[in-house]
Formats: C-alpha cells, sequence, structure tokens
C-alpha cells in the first residue's frame, strides 16, 4: 500500500490552474523526486499536503486514512515535516533550542539541557548529520543550517522528509554530505520527498521521479527506467517557435553589452562565476535557466545595484564596472525587474511620480530648479497612450492598477529615451496573454532599433521565441551559447538548465 | 462604499473624543454649556485671544513642518524638542557675539544659525541611522536631554545673566528681535516665518526633484536603490532640514516671545509637534491646519479653566486620546471599513 | 582606610540604590516587552499611573500594601493599552507610546485636581520603611546599601534575578526570545506569538507600575504633577545601555543612580557644578554606547514590527 497518496489535487491561484488533478504516490522507504520548472506546481502541491495551502478538490491519503491538514503542526502531528527554502530558525538561539522551540519537553518549564543535547547528538550521529549542539545558528554555514531543519523534524519522529530544493544553496561538497544523509534516512525506513529542478540529482539519489509541467503530472517513473534526456525532454516539454525576426543589421560603429569574466562573490560562495558575454546593437539574447541560478545577481551586476568581484563590463565600449545606478541610467541602461514592486515602482505613487524615478534628475524637466509638472505630465500622458495603459487617471497610485498595466509602466519609463541596452528579468511574470504579448512586441522594437538587450526568463518558451542567441545558466555559469536557429536541440538545452554541460554543439566559452 | 465608509469612522472618532471631553468635565462638576461656552470664547471671545492661539501655532507649525519632512522620508524625529532648544542656544550666542549688528542683517543670519544648529543636532542621529541603520527614535529623543541640559548648563554659566540671580540669558540685543505684527498683542513676526517655511517647504517636498527624492526614498528605498537614487544621501538630507526647521522654531520663540534664553521656552512643543504632523498627515497645508487646531484647543482649555474650572490638563488627555482612537481607528470602526 | 571616606562611599551607595529602583524596575519591565519585539516608549506613562494610583489608594486607605497593588494596577492598565495598539491595532509603536505619554501626563494631573483640588501643601501619604535584613545589614559599606532600604529596593534586586533566571534559564525565556528575534519561527514551531507578546506587555506593567509607586510610596510620599519627571525615559536608556540584559540593567541604572546622587548632594554642597552635568550624563553615555555597538546588532530582529501571520 502507498505510504501517501494524492488523487486529483486540483488548485487554483486567482484563475490560473496550479495543480491541474494532479496524483501523485509515494511508497514507504523511497526517495522520490519532483521535477519540473519553475510554476510546474511541484512547492503547491507540497504546501496543499503541509496544510500551508488548502486545495480545491482532491483527495489525500495517508498510511490509508484520510487527512486534510490546516497547519504544519497537524501534519508534524502525523509525522509528516517539511523544510522549506526559507529556513525556520531563530539565528540568535543555538541548535538545541531551535530543535526544541515549542516542544514542552521533560522538566518544562525547566529543560534538562544536558540530557536534551544528548538525545539531539544521538539523532543527528545516527544519520550522519553533525551538528555542534550549542552552536548559535548565526554562526552555521547554510548546510548546517539545513542540518538542523532536517534534525528538527527528525526530532519530532517524522516519517516522511518533505524537502524544498534541498541543494539550492549548497556547494558540491555539501550536496555529497546531504545524498549520505538521505540514503541513511532511507535506509532507517524514511521516506524521503525532494522538490528539485536538477536532473543530475534525481539521477543520482532517487529512487522514482514525478514530472509536474504546467500543473500536471506529466510522467511518473522508476529513476532506473528512465534517462536524463527523456526527463528533460518531460520537463520541458515544448514544440520548437520559431518566430520571423529580422535578420541583426551590425552597428560596426557600437560595440553593445559586454561582459567579460564577471564574477561575484558573497558570503564565500560563488553566486556568479567567471561570465563572458557579447551582445551587439540589435540583438536579443535570452538567459534561460531555473529561477536561483544567479540571474537576479546577474541581473543586479549589470545594472550596477551590486558590484561584482571581478571582471569587467562594458556599454559600447565605456567601462562601466564601478560605476553606480545613476551613471548606468545615464548612459542609457534600462531595467525591467521581476520584481516590479519591490524593485521597480513606488506603489503608493502615482503615475506621474514613478516616470520621475527616472527622469527627476532630467534638465529637459527641470525648469528654475523645479520639477515642470506640465512637462512631466505631458510625458506621462503619452507614455500612456503610446503603450495603451489603462487607468482611471495620471494621479491615480501604482497599487490601482492591474500587474500588467503597472509593467506597460515600467516599460514605458525604462524604454524612452531610446536606452542602448535593456536588461529584462522575468518581464512577462504574473501577466496575462495581451499583456505579455505586448510586453515581447516591444522588446522586439527595441531590438529593432538597435538596443542590446539582456532578456532573462524562467519561461524556456518565451526565451525561444524572442532571442536571437540563447545562453543556459546554471549555478551561477554559462553551461552553453547557441544560435536560436531550427537546429537548436531543446533537449540539450533542458538538460544544461538542470546541470548538464553538453559536448555536442554551442559556442565555445 | 469604501469612502464613506472611511468618513464615518473618522467621525466616529469625533464623536468618541467629545463624549470624553463631556465625560471629564461632568468629573469636575462642571456645567458642560458653561464648560463649552468658556472654551469657545476663549478661543474666540477677543481680539487677543485669537492672536494668543496663532502666538502659540507658530512653533507647532514650525517643529510641526520639520517632523513631517522627516516622516515623508522615513526619518522618525523625535527629537524636535532638543533641536529647537539648539536654535535657540544658536540665536542667543549669535545675538550676543555680534550684537551691534543692524536687525536687518541680524534677523536673517540668526535663523540661518538656527537652522544649522537645528540641523547640525538633527543630522547626527540621521547619519548614525543612514550609514549604521540606528534607530533615530531612541538617538533623537536622547539627543533631547542632552540638549537641554547644555541649555542648562549655559544659563547657569556662560550665558547667564549677571544681573539677575535665576537661571536665565540677559535679555538680547533690540537688533534680534522680531517686531509685533498686531499691536496689544504678543503676535509676532514668527508667524511670519512660519508661514514662508511652509511655502518653502512645499515648494521643496513637492515641486523639487530633492524633495522628491526624499518622498519616494520615505515610500521605498529598495526602488530608489534601483533607479540610482541615494537612499543615504536623501536620510542625510531630510534629517537636516528637519532639524533645520525645529531650531527656527527655537530662534522664534527667543526672538519674538521670550526675548531671552531660558530653560522654559518649550512647554514640550516638540514632542506636540509628533501628533500635529500625524493629525495633519505630514502635509505643509494640514500641518498648518492641526498646529491651529491644537493651539486652540491649549488656549481654549485656558478659558476652560478660568471660567468653569475645568484644569487645564484636558487638553493633553484630548490631544493622546484623539491620536489613541486614530491609531486604533481601522480596528474600531473594522465593519464600516472592510470592502466587499 | 579612612573611616570618613567609608562612610561617604556608603551614604553615596545607599542613595544610589535607591535612585536606581525605579529605573531598574522599569527597565526590567522595558526589558520584557522589547525581548518580545514591542518597544514601549510610553514608560513614563507606565509609571506616572503607577505613582498617581498607588498614592491615591494609599492616601484614602491608609494601607500602604493595597496602594502597592494599585500601583501594578494602574501600569498594567496603561501597557495592556500599548499591548492591544501594538498588537491587535498593529499600530505605529513609537506614536503609540508617545500619545499614551499625553493622555496620561493629563489624565493624572487632571484626577489630582479633582481629588484634592487646588492645595498649597500637597497631601501626603506614609512611606515604606527601611527593612533591616539581620546580620546582612552588617557587612561594612554594601551591607547598608542593599539590607537596609524598603521594599522597593528588595522587590527591585529580586526582580532582576528572577528576570535574569527567566531569560537565560527557563524554555520560557526561549520562547520570549524567539518571538522577538524571528516571530515567524516561534510561530511555525508552535507558538502562539500574540499571547507571548501581550504577556510581555502585562509584565512590563506590572513591573512600570511598581516602578511609578517606588517613587512616591517609596521616597516622596506624595504626588504632584509629573512626578516622575523623565524617570521613564531613563529607563528606556537603562535598558539600551544595558543591552537588554537583567544584570546590564542593573549596572546602568546604578550607574545612573550614582549621577543622580552626585547631583542631588552636589546641590547642597553648593559645588560650582551645574547639576545638569549629572543630569545629561547618562544620555551622554548611552549614546557612546550606541557609537560603540556599531555593526553589532543588539536589538531583537522583530523589534517594533507588528506581526502578520502568513495566510493564504
Amino acid at each position: 500500500m502507498a505510504l501517501l497518496s494524492m488523487k486529483n489535487i486540483n488548485k487554483s491561484f486567482f484563475g490560473k490552474m496550479a495543480n491541474n488533478q494532479v496524483c501523485f504516490d509515494l511508497e514507504p522507504g523511497e526517495i522520490h523526486a519532483l521535477l519540473g520548472e519553475n510554476g510546474a506546481g511541484k512547492t503547491t502541491l507540497m504546501n496543499i499536503l503541509y496544510g500551508i495551502y488548502s486545495r480545491d478538490s482532491g483527495d489525500i491519503l495517508w498510511k490509508g486514512q484520510e487527512v486534510s491538514f490546516t497547519s504544519p503542526r497537524d501534519a508534524i502531528a502525523f509525522h509528516i515535516g517539511m523544510v522549506h527554502q526559507h529556513f525556520m530558525l531563530v539565528p540568535t538561539l543555538t541548535v538545541s533550542q531551535n530543535i526544541t522551540l515549542g516542544l514542552k519537553e521533560k522538566g518544562y518549564p525547566f529543560p534538562d539541557r544536558k540530557a536534551l543535547n544528548a538525545t539531539i547528538t544521538e539523532v543527528s550521529k545516527k544519520y550522519g548529520l553533525q551538528i555542534d549542539v550549542d552552536a548559535y545558528i548565526s554562526s552555521l554555514s547554510v548546510g548546517e543550517q539545513q542540518r538542523v531543519e532536517i534534525i528538527k523534524l527528525l526530532y519530532r519522529d517524522a516519517e516522511l522528509l518533505i524537502l524544498d530544493e534541498p541543494t539550492a544553496m549548497l556547494t558540491p561538497q555539501e550536496t555529497e554530505y546531504f545524498f549520505e544523509v538521505l540514503r541513511k534516512l532511507r535506509a532507517d525506513g524514511h521516506s524521503v520527498i525532494i522538490i528539485t529542478h536538477r536532473i543530475p540529482e534525481v539521477m543520482s539519489i532517487t529512487d522514482r521521479v514525478t514530472v509536474l509541467r504546467d500543473g500536471y503530472n506529466v510522467v511518473t517513473a522508476k529513476t532506473s527506467d528512465i534517462n536524463e534526456q527523456e526527463l528533460s525532454q518531460y520537463m520541458i516539454g515544448r514544440q520548437l517557435h520559431s518566430i520571423q525576426r529580422e535578420p541583426i543589421v551590425p552597428d560596426a560603429g557600437r560595440e553593445g553589452l559586454v561582459l567579460k569574466d564577471v564574477s561575484l562573490q558573497e558570503n564565500g560562495i560563488e553566486r556568479l562565476d567567471s561570465l563572458s558575454l557579447q551582445i551587439a546593437p540589435g540583438e536579443i539574447v535570452g538567459v534561460a535557466g531555473v529561477d536561483g541560478n544567479g540571474q537576479k545577481e546577474l541581473v543586479e551586476v549589470i545594472l550596477g545595484i551590486r558590484k561584482q568581484s571581478r571582471g569587467k563590463i562594458r556599454l559600447d565600449g565605456v567601462d562601466i564596472s564601478s560605476m553606480n545606478v545613476l551613471e548606468h541610467k545615464k548612459l542609457g541602461i534600462g531595467y525591467i525587474s521581476d520584481d516590479r514592486q519591490q524593485d521597480g515602482l513606488v506603489m503608493d505613487m502615482n503615475l506621474t511620480d514613478n516616470m520621475l524615478l527616472k527622469t527627476h534628475t532630467d534638465h529637459r524637466f527641470i525648469k528654475h530648479g523645479l520639477i515642470n509638472s506640465r512637462l512631466v505630465w505631458e510625458d506621462t500622458q503619452k507614455a500612456v497612450e503610446d503603450y495603451a495603459i489603462k487607468t482611471p487617471g495620471l494621479n491615480t497610485p501604482l497599487r490601482n492598477l492591474s500587474g500588467g498595466n503597472q509593467q506597460k509602466l515600467i516599460l514605458a519609463r525604462e524604454m524612452a529615451g531610446d536606452p542602448k541596452a535593456i536588461v529584462a528579468h522575468q518581464p512577462t511574470r504574473g501577466l496575462d496573454i495581451g499583456a505579455t504579448e505586448f510586453v515581447q512586441q516591444q522588446l522586439l522594437q527595441r531590438r529593432a532599433n538597435g538596443c542590446c538587450i539582456l532578456l532573462i526568463s524562467a519561461d524556456l518558451e518565451e526565451v525561444l521565441l524572442l532571442s536571437d542567441r540563447i545562453v543556459v545558466i546554471y549555478k551561477g555559469r554559462f553551461m552553453g551559447i547557441f544560435p536560436n536557429s531550427k537546429e537548436l536541440n531543446l533537449s540539450h538545452i533542458g538538460l544544461m538548465m538542470a546541470g548538464r554541460t553538453s559536448e555536442v554543439g554551442g559556442e565555445s566559452l | 462604499m469604501k469612502q464613506s465608509g472611511k468618513l464615518l469612522s473618522f467621525l466616529g472618532i469625533a464623536v468618541l473624543t467629545l463624549s470624553i471631553s463631556i465625560l471629564l468635565i461632568l468629573m469636575v462638576g462642571s456645567n458642560v454649556n458653561q464648560a463649552f461656552f468658556s472654551f469657545l470664547s476663549g478661543i474666540f471671545g477677543s481680539f487677543y485671544s485669537v492672536s494668543e492661539v496663532m502666538v502659540k501655532a507658530t512653533p507647532l507649525i514650525l517643529t510641526g513642518l520639520g517632523v513631517a519632512v522627516g516622516s515623508r522620508s522615513g526619518f522618525i524625529n523625535i527629537g524636535a524638542e532638543g533641536q529647537l532648544y539648539m536654535g535657540a542656544i544658536a540665536v542667543t550666542g549669535i545675538a550676543f557675539w555680534l550684537h551691534d549688528l543692524p536687525a536687518i542683517v541680524m534677523i536673517p543670519l540668526v535663523i540661518l544659525g538656527g537652522f544649522v544648529f537645528g540641523g547640525v543636532w538633527s543630522v547626527i542621529p540621521g547619519f548614525l541611522k543612514a550609514r549604521f541603520g540606528i534607530s533615530e527614535v531612541i538617538t533623537t529623543l536622547m539627543f533631547n536631554y542632552i540638549a537641554l541640559g547644555i541649555v542648562g548648563i549655559l544659563v547657569r554659566t556662560w550665558l547667564k545673566d549677571p544681573s539677575s540671580s535665576l537661571p536665565m540669558s540677559a535679555f538680547l540685543p533690540d537688533a534680534a528681535t522680531l517686531p509685533i505684527i498686531l499691536s496689544s498683542t504678543r503676535l509676532h513676526a514668527g508667524l511670519l516665518v512660519a508661514l514662508i517655511s511652509v511655502v518653502i517647504i512645499w515648494l521643496l517636498v513637492w515641486k523639487t526633484p530633492a524633495g522628491y527624492e526624499m518622498r519616494a526614498v520615505g515610500l521605498n528605498p529598495r526602488a530608489c536603490m534601483c533607479s540610482g537614487i541615494s537612499v543615504y544621501k536623501n536620510i542625510l538630507r531630510s534629517s537636516l532640514i528637519s532639524g533645520g526647521l525645529a531650531g527656527i522654531a527655537g530662534v522664534c520663540e527667543v526672538t519674538g516671545l521670550h526675548h531671552k534664553l531660558l530653560e522654559g521656552i518649550s512647554p514640550g512643543y516638540g514632542y506636540i509637534a509628533i501628533i500635529v504632523a500625524l493629525l495633519g498627515k505630514n502635509h505643509p497645508v494640514g500641518v498648518v491646519i492641526s498646529a491651529l487646531g491644537i493651539a486652540a484647543l491649549q488656549v481654549g482649555s485656558l478659558g476652560m479653566q478660568r471660567m468653569a474650572g475645568v484644569p487645564t490638563s484636558i487638553s493633553s488627555i484630548i490631544m493622546g486620546v484623539v491620536v489613541l482612537l486614530i491609531l486604533a481607528r481601522k480596528s474600531i470602526f473594522r465593519r464600516l471599513l472592510t470592502d466587499e | 582606610m579612612d573611616s570618613g571616606f567609608i562612610a561617604l562611599v556608603t551614604i553615596y551607595l545607599i542613595d544610589s540604590v535607591r535612585m536606581a529602583t525605579p529605573l531598574i524596575l522599569a527597565g526590567l519591565g522595558e526589558a520584557v516587552s522589547e525581548k518580545a519585539g514591542i518597544l514601549n516608549i510610553g514608560v513614563e506613562a507606565i509609571m506616572l499611573s503607577g505613582a498617581f494610583f498607588s498614592f491615591i489608594v494609599s492616601f484614602f486607605t491608609g494601607n500602604l500594601y493595597l496602594g502597592l497593588l494599585a500601583g501594578i494596577a494602574g501600569g498594567i492598565f496603561v501597557s495592556m493599552i500599548h499591548g492591544v495598539l501594538s498588537i491587535h491595532c498593529k499600530a505605529n509603536q513609537t506614536i503609540a507610546g508617545l500619545a499614551l505619554n499625553f493622555m496620561v501626563m493629563g489624565l493624572t494631573s487632571f484626577l489630582f485636581l479633582i481629588v484634592f483640588g487646588q492645595t498649597t501643601t500637597l497631601p501626603s501619604c506614609s512611606v515604606f520603611s527601611e527593612v533591616k535584613i539581620p546580620l546582612l545589614w552588617h557587612i561594612p559599606i554594601i551591607g547598608p546599601a542593599l539590607f537596609n532600604q524598603n521594599l522597593f529596593v528588595y522587590i527591585a534586586l529580586i526582580s532582576i534575578v528572577l528576570t535574569a533566571f527567566f531569560f537565560y534559564k527557563t524554555e520560557w525565556g526561549v520562547n520570549l526570545h524567539a518571538v522577538g528575534e524571528h516571530p515567524q519561527a516561534a510561530n511555525s514551531a508552535g507558538l502562539n506569538v500574540f499571547a507571548i507578546r501581550y504577556f510581555a506587555c502585562f509584565v512590563n506593567g506590572v513591573l512600570g507600575g511598581l516602578g511609578g509607586a517606588s517613587i512616591t510610596l517609596g521616597q516622596l510620599g506624595f504626588f504632584m504633577e509629573n512626578v516622575t519627571s523623565g524617570r521613564g525615559y531613563i529607563a528606556l536608556v537603562a535598558v539600551i545601555l544595558g543591552r537588554r540584559n537583567p544584570i546590564g540593567i542593573l549596572a546602568a541604572a546604578m550607574v545612573i543612580g550614582f549621577s543622580q546622587a552626585l547631583q542631588y548632594n552636589f546641590q547642597t554642597l553648593g559645588f560650582p557644578i551645574p547639576t545638569q552635568v549629572f543630569s545629561m550624563f547618562p544620555y551622554v553615555v548611552a549614546v557612546i554606547v550606541l557609537f560603540l555597538s556599531i555593526g553589532k546588532s543588539i536589538d531583537p530582529s522583530a523589534l517594533g514590527v507588528p506581526f502578520e501571520r502568513n495566510k493564504r
């Protein structure tokens, strides 16, 4: 009998189906991967199980019994535990204190720390999870913190452990170590579900794998019965879209946007690893990859929001490596951030004020030291017309506009003044079809005008649609650069996105 | 539906406040009608009383403006009281040091001096916040007490009037005097300084690029960072202006009203300013209105005490209660305000 | 050692302990509150309320112990208003605290006038007398300072021990810490963040009320408008100087108490140093401490931030 059985789970958010009639089974004592791209529905499914979301319909059977958890505490009571991507650890308490937090142990409220520590150490030794129980969380590495989270679950007698992207922040050595722990857990009769997008890891550690795509369960198979190419095919599963793009007219006078050996090190971790890339004027280079592989860092380094540790960046021959954000903007780089509410807009300000985020130092809009409101108003009005922004008025706070119209304002602002380069990070995220098409059209327009465009999107289809060349990023490294042509091998791209370098094709990096 | 609910909730706060006032008046044993009558006549009863409202509103407008500018940029200025006193120290020092200057030079000079002293006193906590993330709530609060201490020391030592045994300075030179603008009242040109400041600040914060930056930083520092607006620079800028305005308030109180430096120049204007800014929604016009309102409250309560025996402390109670009700508004009137 | 010198030190120590007591009590209460993530600028209001109600009840019942209880009740009344505003209404805690300071200042003054009317002589009540702890009070220097004091001093000293024990040796202390540092983690571990925060506000009221009562019933024997005269704010300073650690708060309060004792004695001795030097002293030291602690984050991460349970 299956340990866990989820039948016909449906869940939608704001009209979009995140899980569509998904069936998922787990056998006792197995390590099972939930594989898929961003937005495939993996975390949603597990959050439903764990009681964080409520499902629209479907059944969940745990050990043959129907269950419906309304909070993680319910799930833990049934010996199901989940480790999320953002750890729930109090940095200024010790490992031991975090593990026993909220439990009324013997001697409560005067816990016998020594005895508790002994028990914790026993548990941790059993599964090879070395940890110093008296260490403060703030002094631990990410890998060590993860171990604490796992011990927390084992301490509460979890039989099933759900791990969300567990190797996202681990070094290769830590990953190997982590796999050993999983093997020990399995040997001891525990079951593990790993949510991941990384195919090599699926191949090395799991017993079975279920691939989700666009909210559907595409396939469930024994890992030994399936290979990487097939997995990536299932994961991506798209038809090649070709779009008629005019060939680029090379502009000999301009160098374009150049990155040379750009690296970024933070907290001892290499976030970007010697990235080199040249985007010619009038070219769209699409960066394919699952979210969290260095895209945000790359974008911020190019914009000047973060400073790279090594390497150079040039725009049309000008070295912008050590310039600040304002200087970058003045030189003509437009930025469409992946988080428009945090990075791109001041939600409580109106349309004209948000346009000013770019133009408030522009001399054309300043008269005698004061902002020329009439000109700003006209400028915003033109933007609203040109980009068909639906708004009750120019005075409306951005908060009241729909996501698509908010994004249109950002486009209008960033694309104004014919920028030399545009960095577009998930530009169509959360937008409906109409708005998405509009944004894509705008990018193609700029391309025709000679702009260098770096497009980063977790939606491979979008990357394929728009890009002249495609580069795959994985763990902060460029895995391969390919021209976007009919000969493009999709499954190779999929493999690279999931961690396997391809020896076939591609330009040398 | 939502707009009318909001209006009703504010009306509800007004009703509650009124009810509490009535309750307090009854507790004293006074006649409610007489109390309200004496309150109103205390404000509007004579030419002089109306002028008194404006005299008291002057420092509240300036300090309230300062707090409002700070709040707009995310700088919570609890230190307006201390900054006011630093302005007072500035004017006293400058006036005695350069005592031969004619008024036409002296007045602008001391106003500038007050702005600088008050601004510096505020920019130090601003720097600590911008550079090190140290909470300005605590630092500005402590700087208040340090400033008061400095005043206390000065009026007993270097600035002490030798001909008096009391801790205060000598009278300031005539040049450092703001003229009375309404004869036989105490209303001095400080009100004009305050109103001019209101216009200048309005222009600065809403019409200039610098003011735009300050407002944007207060609303979304992250977006500013991504757009090349320096959060650090703008925290410094706003804290400087915030303290500078409070400093000017100190200058006006000394040159317009007291004509000397002493410890009791401000009966807590710097703290009341926080309420003024809150009620005025951090907008210059709102600040003027709420400053006048609170000044009227205080003058009116003096009338209530004189003619109906209601202690003036009622005005503090009402001020506190109004703010508490505003903070709790969304919870108290939850049913009125939920949409759908 | 010169016996005159010893006597001087002893006197200053006694005075310092006495001056420090209200600060210790209010400071401990505030430390508990801040540990849970609630910043209460309205400590002044709590103390004033405690001072007022303890005096009124003592005066009319003649019973000091009833007065003490009334002082505690007065403190709780104010702190729970602050609690509801901060936790339930998720209001700005700084403004809530300031508004309470205004309201309570006015209210206590108002009620005092209603009860006693305009008097030239302040109504007074008796004061807790010193209680000698047998044997211990004979210890030279610290004996009289620590063991021949009134009830409030003993309560304060015991509170320090209890609070330290509570913070560092019990699971309750760990829970309190978690709630103030990382309420989401505390919530997902099964702790009731709201309940723990309300409890912290309650303790803030109890100790702050005691602090206020210690001024009227322990030192002065009378009440007048603004009798706390800023001691609530000084308690905030003591909390910062003491890094929210009970022993640290004791040390900070003693230093401040000492400067207040100096201030008092210098005044009577007629030295030309203005007493303002001493009254400024704690604040200057606090600012210096803040400078020195740059880089080391000492505040609970969730201090002042209302807790929203993540819902979907």
